[in-house]
């Protein structure tokens, strides 16, 4: 048998027997606790917002309104006294039928929670009537249909800049598919079939089937726009047990490394390659085999071909989160010197993984941004949708490379002098370079392509975080800091040379591995370009980070910005680093900002 | 807290190494930056969700050049009531000329206005066609909502009158011209404040469990053993540093919502209930990794008791997560926070005593 396997054997025993009888009771306990508190809170529809408004009335009729309503606290005042209910510390108080209000935000707060409150009262009181034909005489259905479209992030003339998507009216003569002649409801409704309902009982179907399904019919009442909680439920379900699973992981990484004990794995007659995998194999396929069982109990019991399909198609999409997860776990076990380093490192990778997985994903069905997380690949699996494989490409090939590398690079350092001893983590990284520049394929070239897809991520996490800026400023910071993530990896390389005296450090030198590194780069960014950036080619971000068509004058810029660095490097010395990163950072963004300009002031 | 009767040398001397060790490392600083993390994305939060909740955040700019096609007759009551809305409409006699407009992007929705008179027995239908997977469908549905809604209201005045009994609540209310919504200001002080500074807290308690689990994993208890501090001073110097950098984030973070111009009322004794907060939490995971030794069982654990605490808030009024809530924006009275913060004070209190107990028990017999 081949040595990961031992490893992996070894790890998997060896993990079971941490947990004692005591430990295992005292979690089966607590997670019981758990379930319990859920529970009692679900049942007691509590929550956060208990007695946040007092509300004052001179009469009682609208108390048993008021007392359904957990947010407010209910104040019986004479109507002297209710005429100064500042002074009894009311946000609103009721004489006869008006509602008067304070000044304040939380008494505007108050009336607007009143009239909610009031509005549900009455839906109640109608619904106990069970007559839907005079209590619910009107309701609402709607239908999706599809339409040419050319999604656009942000127009040049929205300068609000909110997540719209303007519409390209150009391409009205490939309407292949318009339907010539009569339209009827039933051609547009074909596929969907809504009945009205017949009774008041229904009702409550429709409202309970909105939360985890898309809301077609409904009163309009209780109409609510697509809300996409569903994504976010899905993505915890999904994402929690990677937490935990990942969390182990990294703490037995780092157990190796805490009093040396890993020393005799690294003896024995291994490669690290093989410890690696030995040692990730056993979580991985815990991991998996959990996301399994939670995809059954989404979707149910695979009955036939097609949900068997589609059940493995969503641990498909899974499979890079999980990898990635666990690769930067590895990479961030490596680097840390202290469990509390580890522990802050994966909190901090968890925060960044879940915000790029949840964020977007929370507008599954709305906008087409939001396939760039798996997540949403996933709500669209379980709610029955196709996807397309360019759509899996381009969300999941990032997760995919990323991991890989960082994995690659994490093995690289999976040596000795690295894990026992306590070296800073700049001097970790270096050394990660180092391995990789110096073996048989390494140069600064080959260097820059790999980073592509981690400037990618980078990228695409800035997008969804600064979507929601007005759009001049977001894209201006937009286009500073993704210049900055490109001139870091494209002088990171030139670092470690100049810094471990890999190459001799000359003028020739310095410009030479400018131009591969900005080379490599352009290179690597064309190949993602062509492969997955199409669907958000045309918005204005996906703009920054392509920078149009044009071939050579890119190049030239990605040399001419890496040389800046670089120069700066060999005349001034590898302490200052952040300085010649900085001054070519400015010279990227302005010329960003000149070829942009178009898209910022027009 | 129980140690108080101690020398307090050894506790001092063992705090200033966790703490010159915690900035050393670097790793409070990355706390900070993770928690600036978590703030930028309520940022997006909060302008994104609630923009979703209530359309009139985003302003009347959004719907220019978003327009409706409404198939029916003029005299429609519904389509009277679109008209009025901010929505631009067009009506149309006929599907198929609308259909025709919608696909080539004249129009985004097209609403089939029910045919039927108000007085009339049978349901109503509102068939509404949408743009499939475009922004525009969310805005318009949110746009649509308020006409919608005074149109069942318009027929609903006609046709409750046949149900016996039934008697419509009649309230006028009084707007004093500041527009805000419950759903943005709770999100504000029932979600994002409490969360904010309560994850300094959250994060304390795991901290303590890497303090004390790293001295067992790398073999320096028995050294710090050695020495003259006993297991108590150094429990103690722990604690003390994991429950003193409480106030110091949450401060900051209270601080930084003012600049945003969020007002917080009552400040201090919201600093108050954190730090105990923060001492109740560190304490448990204290008594846990003296109990386990091992990092990745005693971090489980604390997780789960983590989430059944939350959980557990739900379940009462003054939760630790409530009465800041209410003490922020002043809806709770001095008698009543008072005697919450002393209740959270005593537990406090209980579980020092308790962990004093747990450290005796499993030092003081071997």
């Amino acid at each position: 048998m081949s040595g990961w396997y031992t490893i992996a054997k070894w790890e998997f025993f060896r993990s079971k027997l941490k947990f004692d009888t005591r430990s295992t009771f005292l979690l089966a306990f607590s997670l019981a606790l758990v379930i319990a508190a859920s529970f009692a809170a679900v049942q007691t529809q509590m929550s956060m917002n208990q007695k946040i408004y007092t509300a004052a009335s001179s009469e009682p009729t609208l108390r048993p309104i008021l007392e359904s309503d957990q947010r407010f606290s209910y104040m019986p005042l004479t109507i002297y006294e209710a005429t100064q209910f500042y002074m009894y510390g009311a946000d609103l108080v009721i004489i006869g039928n008006n509602v008067y209000l304070g000044d304040s935000a939380k008494s505007a707060a108050a009336g607007s929670a009143l009239e909610n409150t009031i509005k549900e009262y009455r839906e109640a009181v109608l619904t106990s009537y069970d007559d839907i034909n005079n209590s619910h005489p009107v309701w609402v259905t709607v239908h999706d249909i599809e339409r040419p479209q050319n999604f656009q992030l942000l127009s040049s003339r929205n300068a609000t800049g909110a997540m719209e998507a303007v519409q390209d009216t150009g391409n009205k003569d490939r309407g292949e598919d318009y339907p010539r002649g009569e339209i009827t409801q039933e051609y547009l409704n074909r596929g969907s079939s809504f009945m009205l309902p017949e009774d008041i009982s229904e009702l409550d179907d429709y409202r309970g089937r909105a939360f985890f399904q898309k809301q077609t019919l409904s009163t309009p009442s209780f109409f609510s726009p697509p809300i996409p909680f569903t994504a976010i439920l899905y993505a915890f379900l999904f994402i929690f047990p990677i937490y935990f699973v990942s969390q182990f992981y990294s703490t037995s990484i780092m157990d190796e490394r805490t009093n040396k004990k890993g020393e005799l794995v690294l003896a024995a007659p291994l490669l690290s390659r093989d410890v690696v995998i030995g040692k990730t194999l056993p979580y991985i396929i815990v991991t998996l085999l959990i996301q399994a069982v939670i995809t059954v109990y989404i979707t149910g019991f695979p009955a036939d071909m097609r949900t068997a399909q589609s059940s493995l198609l969503i641990l498909i999409t899974i499979f890079p989160v999980v990898l990635l997860f666990f690769a930067l776990s590895f990479f961030g076990a490596i680097l840390s010197r202290s469990f509390k380093e580890l522990t802050f490192t994966s909190v901090f990778l968890s925060v960044v993984i879940s915000g790029y997985l949840f964020f977007p994903a929370m507008f599954a069905n709305i906008h087409a941004i939001s396939s760039i997380s798996p997540i949403t690949l996933i709500v669209r699996l379980i709610e029955g949708e196709t996807v397309l494989m360019n759509t899996y490409l381009f969300s999941t090939l990032p997760f995919y490379f990323v991991a890989l590398s960082a994995f690659a690079f994490g093995t690289y350092i999976y040596r000795e002098e690295d894990l026992f001893t306590q070296k800073a983590v700049p001097e970790k990284i270096t050394d990660c370079l180092e391995m990789f520049l110096s073996s048989s394929y390494g140069s600064v070239f080959l260097l820059s392509i790999i980073f592509i897809p981690f400037v990618y991520m980078t990228q695409l996490m800035l997008i969804v975080m600064l979507f929601n800026l007005p759009a001049p400023h977001s894209v201006v910071i937009m286009i500073i800091l993704s210049a900055m993530a490109e001139e870091l990896v494209k002088s990171a390389g030139i670092y470690t040379i100049l810094k471990r005296k890999l190459q001799p450090a000359n003028l020739k030198s310095a410009l030479r591995l400018a131009a591969l590194s900005g080379t490599g780069f352009f290179v690597g960014e064309k190949a993602v370009a062509f492969l997955t950036l199409a669907p958000i080619a045309s918005s204005a971000f996906g703009a920054v980070m392509t920078m149009g068509t044009l071939l050579l004058v890119p190049l030239a810029l990605h040399i001419s910005t890496a040389s800046v660095s670089s120069l700066v490097m060999y005349r001034f010395g590898t302490r200052r680093y952040l300085l010649s990163v900085i001054l070519a950072t400015l010279v990227h963004s302005i010329y960003n900002l000149f070829i942009l300009r178009g898209v910022l002031l027009g | 807290m129980a140690e108080r009767t101690r020398p307090y040398g050894k506790i001092r001397s063992i705090a200033r190494k966790e703490t010159r060790e915690l900035m050393r490392e670097k790793t409070f600083i990355l706390s900070v930056l993770i928690q600036l993390f978590i703030a930028s994305f309520s940022t997006f939060l909060v302008i994104g969700l609630t923009s979703f909740y209530d359309p009139t955040i985003m302003g009347d700019i959004e719907m220019q050049g978003i327009s409706i096609a409404v198939v029916g007759t003029g005299d429609n009551e519904l389509y009277r009531l679109l008209r009025e809305s901010k929505l631009n409409t067009r009506l149309y006699s006929d599907l198929t000329p609308a259909y025709g407009d919608f696909y080539e992007h004249k129009v985004d929705a097209i609403v089939i206005a029910p045919p039927g008179p108000p007085e009339g027995e049978e349901i109503l239908n509102v068939d509404i066609y949408l743009p499939k997977s475009e922004i525009k469908a969310t805005l318009i549905s949110l746009q649509m909502k308020e006409p919608l809604e005074e149109f069942e209201q318009h027929v609903r005045d006609i046709r409750t009158q046949r149900l016996p009994g039934y008697s419509p609540i009649e309230v006028n209310i009084n707007k004093r011209g500041i527009k805000t919504s419950s759903t943005y200001f709770e999100f504000i002080y029932v979600a994002l404040l409490p969360l904010l500074v309560f994850t300094p807290a959250f994060i304390s308690g795991g901290l303590v469990i890497d303090f004390i689990t790293e001295e067992f994993e790398r073999k320096t208890m028995e050294l710090l053993l050695a020495t003259p501090a006993s297991m108590m001073d150094i429990v103690s110097g722990k604690v003390l540093v994991a429950v003193a950098i409480v106030p110091l984030q949450a401060f900051a973070w209270m601080m930084l919502m003012g600049a945003n111009m969020i007002v917080i009322r009552n400040f201090f004794s919201i600093l108050m209930v954190v730090t105990l907060i923060g001492a109740i939490l560190v304490l448990i995971s204290s008594m846990i990794s003296i109990s386990f030794r091992d990092r990745g069982v005693s971090q489980l654990l604390y997780s789960m008791i983590l989430i059944f605490l939350f959980m557990a808030s739900y379940l009462f009024t003054n939760s630790p997560l409530n009465l800041v809530t209410r003490l922020s924006i002043g809806s709770i009275g001095t008698a009543e926070s008072t005697l919450w913060m002393g209740i959270y004070t005593l537990v406090a209190l209980a579980l020092g005593i308790l962990t004093a107990a747990t450290v005796k028990r499993k030092y003081d017999n071997n």
